[in-house]
Parts: C-alpha cells; sequence; structure tokens
C-alpha cells in the first residue's frame, strides 16, 4: 500500500492526553493517526479516505522563510513597475498591478475593486508577511504570547488568496485581446509569473500539521 | 474489518483550524483558541443556505452584462455566456472552453454537487464514501477557480483605455458573479464530510 515517499498509515494509535500532540484526526473522515515517527521528506495520508494529513520535513521553516522572502520581493517588484501595455492605431495605454483593482473602482465598483484588490495583493501580502514574523519565531525559539493568533490568522487568510487565479486569467485576457491591437509585458507580469510560482512554494511548505506542534512545542519549553 | 478509531468515539475533537485533538466538552481548542466542535456546527442548515444564496445570486452574474466595451462611439453590452458564444465565433475555441469551464460549468456543477452532497448525508443511501469525499475535495480545490471570469474583467478594463477609441468598462454581472464564487467557497467550507463516515458508522452498528 506504500509508495516511495508516502505512508500510508493504518496502525491503531493509542492516544493518551500526554502524546495527543503526535497524532491528529483525519479532516475528512476524522480516523486517529499517530504521526509520530515520519521521517524526513516523508507524507502521511489516510488509510480509509486518502486524505493527505501531513508532511515532515526537517528544513521545513528554512525552506518557507526562503519561500516567503522571495515572494516577498517579487510582489514588491510587480506592484512597482508597468505590467502590460496596449496599444492600437497610434494610441496607447499601459496598467500596472495596483490599476486592475483602481480602475475598477473609478469605474464605479469599489467593491468589487476592493474585492479584486484583497484577493491578489492584500491577502497574500499580508499571509506573506504574517509568516515572515511566525517562521521567523519559530526558527528563532522566541515563545511570543500572539503566536497562536497569528497561526489562526495566517491560516485562515491562506484560503483566500487568487494568485494563481489571477495569473491565469492574465494569459487568458492576453490572448482575449491580442488579435485587437499590440500588448507589450513589461517587468511586473514577469515578476507577478514568479511570484505565483513561489507564493504557492511558500503557502504549501507550510504544514499546518507541523507548524502548529511547533507553536504548542515553543510555548511549552 | 477492524480500522482505528475515530475522534469521535475516543470523545475527541478535532480543532478545524490547527487539527490539535482535544476533549469534546471544551468549547474553544486549547492551542490556536478557535471554536472547538466534534463536528461543524449546523453544517447542512449553513451550507443549504448558502448554496440558495449563490443561487439567487447567480442570476443576476448570468442576465447582467459583465463588461461593456464602447468603440468609437458604439457601445457593445456581453455577458458570460455572449461573452463564450463571441469567441467561438472568433474561432478561439481553447480560450472559449476555458471560460467556460470556469464561469459556467464549474459553479454551476460546484453548487449541484453540494446539494447532491447534502442531500446525500441527510436521505441517501450510506454508501461510496470514498468517492463522496474526492467529489467533495475536488468541489473545495476548484471553486476559487471561477473567479477567473472576474480577473479578465478586471484587468481589460485596466489595460484596454484609449479614449474614444476603445474603452472597456466592467458591468455590474461582475461583482454578482464574484459574490455566487465566494458564497459556493463558504458554502463548501461549511460543509462537514465526516457527516459522511458517521453514516458509515452508524449503519455499522
Amino acid at each position: 500500500m506504500s509508495t516511495t515517499g508516502e505512508l500510508i498509515l493504518d496502525t491503531e494509535s493509542t492516544v493518551g492526553e500526554s502524546d495527543q500532540s503526535a497524532s491528529l484526526a483525519c479532516p475528512s473522515c476524522d480516523l486517529v493517526f499517530d504521526v509520530s515517527d515520519l521521517a524526513d521528506g516523508e507524507t502521511a495520508r489516510c488509510s480509509r479516505c486518502g486524505h493527505f494529513l501531513t508532511r515532515y520535513r526537517a528544513d521545513e521553516l528554512s525552506r518557507v522563510m526562503a519561500y516567503t522572502v522571495s515572494a516577498l520581493i517579487l510582489l514588491a517588484l510587480a506592484c512597482s513597475f508597468p505590467f502590460m501595455e496596449f496599444k492600437a492605431s497610434g494610441l496607447e495605454s499601459m496598467t500596472t498591478l495596483p490599476q486592475t483593482a483602481l480602475q475598477l473602482w473609478r469605474n464605479g465598483m469599489p467593491d468589487l475593486a476592493f474585492l479584486v484588490a484583497a484577493f491578489i495583493i492584500l491577502i497574500p501580502a499580508a499571509v506573506l508577511i504574517l509568516n515572515v514574523i511566525l517562521v521567523g519565531a519559530l526558527m528563532t525559539q522566541r515563545p511570543y504570547a500572539f503566536l497562536p493568533q497569528l497561526g489562526r490568522l495566517i491560516f485562515t487568510l491562506q484560503n483566500w488568496s487568487m494568485v494563481e487565479v489571477f495569473f491565469i486569467g492574465v494569459l487568458v485576457s492576453l490572448v482575449k485581446i491580442a488579435g485587437m491591437a499590440t500588448v507589450v509585458l513589461d517587468i511586473s507580469f514577469w515578476a507577478y509569473a514568479a511570484f505565483s510560482i513561489v507564493f504557492a512554494l511558500a503557502v504549501s511548505s507550510l504544514d499546518r500539521f507541523q507548524c502548529w506542534r511547533r507553536i504548542e512545542g515553543l510555548s511549552r519549553s | 474489518m477492524s480500522r482505528p478509531a475515530t475522534a469521535a468515539e475516543r470523545g475527541l475533537a478535532s480543532c478545524h483550524l490547527c487539527l490539535k485533538l482535544a476533549s469534546k466538552d471544551l468549547h474553544q481548542c486549547p492551542r490556536c483558541g478557535s471554536a472547538l466542535h466534534l463536528r461543524k456546527s449546523a453544517s447542512l442548515q449553513r451550507t443549504l443556505a448558502l448554496l440558495i444564496t449563490a443561487v439567487v445570486l447567480y442570476l443576476p452574474a448570468n442576465i447582467l452584462p459583465i463588461m461593456v466595451t464602447d468603440q468609437l462611439g458604439n457601445s457593445t453590452e456581453s455577458t458570460i455566456l455572449g461573452g463564450v458564444v463571441l469567441l467561438i465565433q472568433l474561432d478561439s475555441i481553447p480560450i472559449a472552453v476555458v471560460i467556460f469551464i470556469a464561469s459556467v460549468m464549474v459553479p454551476l456543477g460546484k453548487m449541484l454537487v453540494m446539494f447532491y452532497l447534502c442531500w446525500s448525508v441527510s436521505h441517501g443511501p450510506p454508501v461510496s464514501q470514498r468517492q463522496r469525499t474526492v467529489l467533495y475535495r475536488i468541489t473545495e480545490f476548484i471553486g476559487k477557480w471561477s473567479m477567473l471570469d472576474v480577473f479578465v474583467v478586471a484587468i481589460l478594463v485596466a489595460l484596454v483605455n484609449l479614449g474614444g477609441l476603445l474603452v472597456i468598462r466592467p458591468g455590474g454581472a461582475a461583482l454578482a458573479f464574484a459574490g455566487v464564487v465566494m458564497v459556493t467557497m463558504v458554502a463548501a467550507e461549511s460543509f462537514d464530510p465526516r457527516l459522511m463516515w458517521d453514516q458509515m458508522e452508524k449503519s455499522d452498528e
């Protein structure tokens, strides 16, 4: 049943009050598994429904930190340079990333402008900045009292970032208007392309279960 | 068949946010402070209420124009489906397929699947839990991809702005459609897939 680097658990765990932090219940079907002895790089899946449970990586924190900092730099780049230019019949218009939201505001849709800005810039930026604080505190072993609140905020906000969807949206709009005029891709476009990949890596590298175990371990010590 | 016990059978509740296992008598997760429940509270009622909201919002999202093109003094309004038809006429079949899947099939399919899952938990036979769980996970995963069309409108509005020659403006459907996507995302989050497995455990006894 097990493949390389992946462990399908089906041993009954004995959960005492003391070692509950090494067990988790499958979020899909509620079976309890003991995941205390995962090797480096190993993934645990539920034996009954196949749901992903957790992945243990010894270098998780430095990985997340590296992706997070790179993503922040790329996002800053993507916000400060022109995104695309559009030229037809001697006229041209240019857009930046923040303008995709701002322009909706100017067209009388401030609510939609706010949502778009939140999904593609504000929420991803907030997740990254909070990540730096949380992972930084875990790496340097500082048991700040606000770490649980920070973790809650990160894992709640994560669901609402739509970076990758927006990027596919950019590609679709490119094809839609490519026939009408000349479209020039600028620095921001490439920065956002790279950002969408690195951001996805940053989010997926921070394992929920392992992260919370670390927070708990830190506040106990 | 012997299997590991579920958390509920051991009197433990699993925190939806940090996965902590704690006594079901606690109302707050001792680790992260989130509200702690054995199963998501009023899962079916909430999911159904949100689904109905999504269906209601889906009407203006398809009837109102999603964007307005002003070209040399002429205004053309296009709806979501109209945009797909236009793309087919322009021979951009791949893009038409992407938009059709993201803005028509995914939201509709998602609502139908969620309705089916709610029905299957309350009235359906306790079978094929694993398939239904996979169905639920897929629905949950693809939810946000419907926002694609809204983003395309946002980009076109920002980019195509050539004064009197060619201007693209957003239409009311964009907001309604963003609403559909967000409401169905929350609906998927409110649904508790463990209810399907509880059905099986109940029928085993």
